[in-house]
């Protein structure tokens, strides 16, 4: 792909780490669901993007992972059609600057109600996790 | 002589004390003509190597 | 200092290069040099001052009121447009190296006659090595400060004129000025000043600084390796409570089995706890597959934006905007052949033309149209994949809630196994169960205290793994509050020691000052038995005591009171050891005659090296006499009112 490269590093808020952590941070699947904070974003970022929700990153920022650990097959489709989805105009998927904020912003309002549904729900966030299919 | 006269001023004083006098006298006498002269950095340089040699001995005399 | 030559350049009335080689012999160490006034002496005093130090130096004004220093006659000569350059060098030795300092000024002569000199004259020092090879030096300024600063100057290169400043009673301020500068109180006092201002900075970057943290860090590293081992102890005993219980729960087990009463029972129960692990590895499994599934599946809940975007990408194909055959590229080339898809030419500017031409204007970037296809076959395939991974999803979730069920009834069953045990009518068999019963507790008991020490431990070794960062970075710290205690301390007692000696220095220092000046002028005023004392008090008051013990200075006439402040600076000399040539401008001027041959004859003795500038009228007859073995130069200033210019011819 041709798109020129320019940053490739995916960033949170240095307040919602916390989170992240808390979703991939022990051994148990039932209670530990995710793996990866990939993982963990691209599901903030869905969230987000599903209720319209976008939060620009207004603290420090932190980088969880680079652009390389998107798989081609789900990870990065999904991020272009978001991308497309949000302002109609194909050109967005020449920048991968512009596609990258587009995510994390959504992630950043999405990271919030991921943790009420997995914590604040009666049950186990794995169980939580699948209702939200 | 003068000098010397000086330097046996402070003979009775440590000699590490005796290095940083005169050391910092030469660094006054080069400057001398200036009114503000900026001493303080090349003080601080000969008071630093002074100071790493005392506690390197320090140390040594403290090893059995 | 020893004066060897100097070369002046085109310097006010000297045209032309002109040269003194000054005498420094040991026994020949005085240059005399003649002039009538205005025949150039000033001129040549001005010289020497100015090569050494410029105009001024460090706000100190070198040279008052100079007008040109450029020589008139070498700008007349010179044509318009040339460059005119002024120069003085200056050969010297000290302290056993042989100096060589230059100073160049240069202009451009102008159409009116004038010239445009430039701002700044140019200054090096060189120093000759031992090989015999000059070596520029970097930092002139601060050399000549070692040798003869520029604020002590007139104490040695010394204008005659003011001869008898110091032998005035308001002359105190002065003294202690002289004796201040020439003897380095200056020096000691700033030493000092700066030790102490260097101290006190020393001492508020220590302030900010805390000793304890280390201390304390350390102390919590201690305790928490403690817990972990505390903890791993406490595992290591579960671990060996959990097997013993395990073996007792075996051993009740076979006894079960070999019993004729129960062994039906135990088989019952040996075959349901096989299926039950086996139901329970299944579980996990499915519990992994199931995790995997949710947190890959988010894709699902990005429908909306998949399908808004595959609408998105078909409009553009639909307008045409995205040839979903064709490429760029393949239709420039068309265009370039003028030869349709199809094979067939065709005309510029007919129709096939420009429907081709609007493919390209309209067409999207290469690179774009890529993009758009891929992603938009990718993303129509989401739609079924949606539906498999939803349906993955259910039957992972119903095989679990079977599984859950399946185990559930086991344990039921388990649970009946064991009753049935336990109410049996043989009292062993009730005891035997129960007791298995009790050892089953205790290892789920001992399983969850394991799993919680492992927390801990973990936890601590997190904590451990911190700490160590902070306790580097306070080492560091301490290392660099040691270094700068010890600096804190030997500041302050560098400045202590200055403080202490400064005043038995400056005492000590006055005290041979005074002794010295009473020495010289004994020497130089042959009325000594008029004469006590030469006093040189705390005020810095020079006095000289008659016999009857009173201030004899009323008394003194005006070639006394000048032969007093010649002998004060020759003590400074003296004692000083500079080591600086004594340059004196008409020094005998203002003498009586008898003081004049007794300077002449005295002075060579005090001085290291003399030079003299002098009329003919100072230096005559006796004075003459007295001087003229130790003469080792000797030269004659003759103006030319032509050519407004000086010569210096030698005369020996």
């Amino acid at each position: 792909m041709d798109i020129p490269v320019s940053r490739d590093t995916v960033s949170i808020d240095e307040s919602v780490h916390y989170i992240y952590k808390e979703l991939t941070d022990g051994t148990d699947p039932v209670t530990v669901p995710f793996k990866t904070m990939k993982d963990v974003f691209m599901w903030a970022a869905s969230l987000g993007n599903k209720r319209g929700e976008r939060r620009p990153i207004a603290g420090k920022k932190l980088t969880i992972f680079r652009w390389a650990q998107f798989s081609s097959q789900t990870d990065i489709p999904v991020v272009k059609a978001i991308s497309l989805a949000d302002g109609d105009d194909i050109n967005v998927l020449l920048s991968q600057d512009e596609m990258l904020n587009l995510v994390e912003e959504y992630a950043n309002a999405g990271i919030h109600d991921l943790r009420t549904r997995l914590f604040d729900e009666h049950g186990q966030p794995l169980w939580n996790l699948v209702q939200c299919l | 002589m003068h000098k010397e006269r000086l330097s046996n001023l402070f003979e009775t004083f440590d000699p590490a004390v005796k290095n940083i006098i005169l050391g910092v006298l030469d660094i006054e006498q080069e400057h001398i003509s200036m009114e503000k002269p900026r001493v303080k950095e090349h003080i601080d340089e000969i008071i630093s190597a002074v100071a790493k040699k005392e506690i390197e001995k320090l140390d040594e005399q403290e090893r059995p | 200092m020893k004066l060897e030559r100097i070369t002046i350049d085109n310097f006010r009335q000297y045209c032309g290069k002109q040269r003194v080689d000054f005498a420094k012999d040991e026994q020949k160490n005085v240059t005399v040099i003649h002039g009538v006034n205005g025949a150039g002496k000033t001129s040549f005093f001005l010289s020497i001052n100015w090569c050494l130090y410029g105009k001024s130096l460090d706000n100190v004004k070198v040279i008052d009121n100079v007008g040109e220093l450029m020589s008139k006659e070498a700008v007349n000569q010179a044509a318009i447009g040339d460059t005119i350059r002024t120069s003085v060098d200056l050969a010297f030795l000290h302290n056993g190296e042989r100096y060589l300092v230059k100073r160049t000024l240069q202009g451009i002569k102008l159409i009116d006659g004038t010239v445009n000199v430039e701002d700044n004259d140019s200054f090096t020092m060189m120093r000759t090595k031992a090989d015999g090879q000059a070596e520029r030096i970097n930092n002139p300024i601060g050399t000549m400060n070692s040798i003869l600063p520029v604020n002590v100057r007139e104490y040695f290169l010394f204008d005659g004129e003011k001869i008898d400043n110091f032998a005035k009673p308001e002359a105190a301020a002065q003294v202690k000025q002289a004796i201040y500068l020439v003897l380095k109180l200056e020096i000691l006092e700033r030493a000092r000043r700066h030790l102490e201002a260097v101290a006190t900075e020393y001492r508020k970057e220590l302030k900010n600084k805390s000793g304890q943290q280390l201390r304390d860090l350390l102390e919590q590293e201690e305790k928490a390796r403690a817990e972990i081992i505390k903890a791993k102890e406490r595992i290591y005993d579960l671990h060996q409570e959990k097997e013993s219980a395990e073996r007792k729960i075996a051993d009740i087990d076979k006894r079960l089995r070999e019993m004729e009463n129960t062994n039906i029972l135990q088989q019952q129960r040996d075959r349901i706890e096989r299926e039950l692990k086996q139901r329970r590895t299944e579980m996990e499994d499915v519990v992994a597959i199931i995790r995997d599934l949710a947190t890959s599946g988010y894709y699902v809940v990005a429908e909306t934006a998949i399908k808004k975007a595959i609408l998105l990408l078909e409009e553009k194909r639909a307008r045409g905007e995205i040839p979903s055959d064709y490429r760029q590229q393949f239709i420039r080339d068309l265009v370039d052949k003028m030869v349709c898809v199809c094979g067939r030419p065709f005309c510029d500017g007919s129709e096939e033309h420009r429907t081709l031409l609007a493919k390209i204007t309209h067409g999207l970037p290469d690179t774009l149209q890529d993009e758009v296809l891929n992603t938009c076959a990718v993303l129509q395939a989401f739609e079924q994949r949606t539906e498999k991974h939803r349906a993955d999803v259910d039957s992972a979730m119903r095989r679990r809630a079977e599984l859950v069920d399946i185990v559930s009834s086991l344990e039921a069953e388990l649970d009946d196994v064991s009753r049935q045990l336990k109410g049996s009518p043989l009292e062993v068999i009730s005891k035997l169960e129960r007791n298995r019963e009790n050892f089953h507790a205790d290892i789920q008991g001992y399983i969850l205290e394991i799993g919680s020490l492992h927390e801990r431990e973990i936890k601590f070794v997190k904590d451990i793994a911190e700490l160590k960062k902070e306790i580097d970075r306070a080492r560091r710290e301490e290392k660099r509050e040691v270094l700068l205690s010890t600096k804190l301390d030997l500041a302050q007692r560098a400045a202590d020691a200055i403080a202490d000696m400064y005043q038995t220095f400056a005492d000590d220092m006055r005290g041979k000052i005074q002794e010295k000046t009473k020495e010289i002028f004994k020497k130089l005023v042959w009325k000594e038995s008029h004469f006590q004392d030469v006093k040189l008090g705390p005020d810095f008051n020079l006095e000289v005591i008659d016999r009857y013990g009173y201030s004899a200075r009323p008394e003194l006439s005006a070639g006394e009171r000048q032969v007093l402040s010649l002998s004060f600076i020759m003590a400074m000399s003296r004692i000083s050891d500079e080591e600086a040539p004594l340059v004196m401008d008409t020094p005998f001027g203002r003498l009586s005659s008898h003081h004049r041959n007794t300077i002449a004859e005295q002075l060579p003795i005090l001085a290291t090296q003399l030079v003299l500038f002098v009329t003919d009228e100072e230096l005559r007859d006796e004075a003459r006499q007295n001087l003229e073995s130790r003469i080792g130069a000797e030269y004659r200033l003759e103006f030319s009112p032509r050519t407004s210019c000086t010569e210096i011819v030698e005369v020996r």
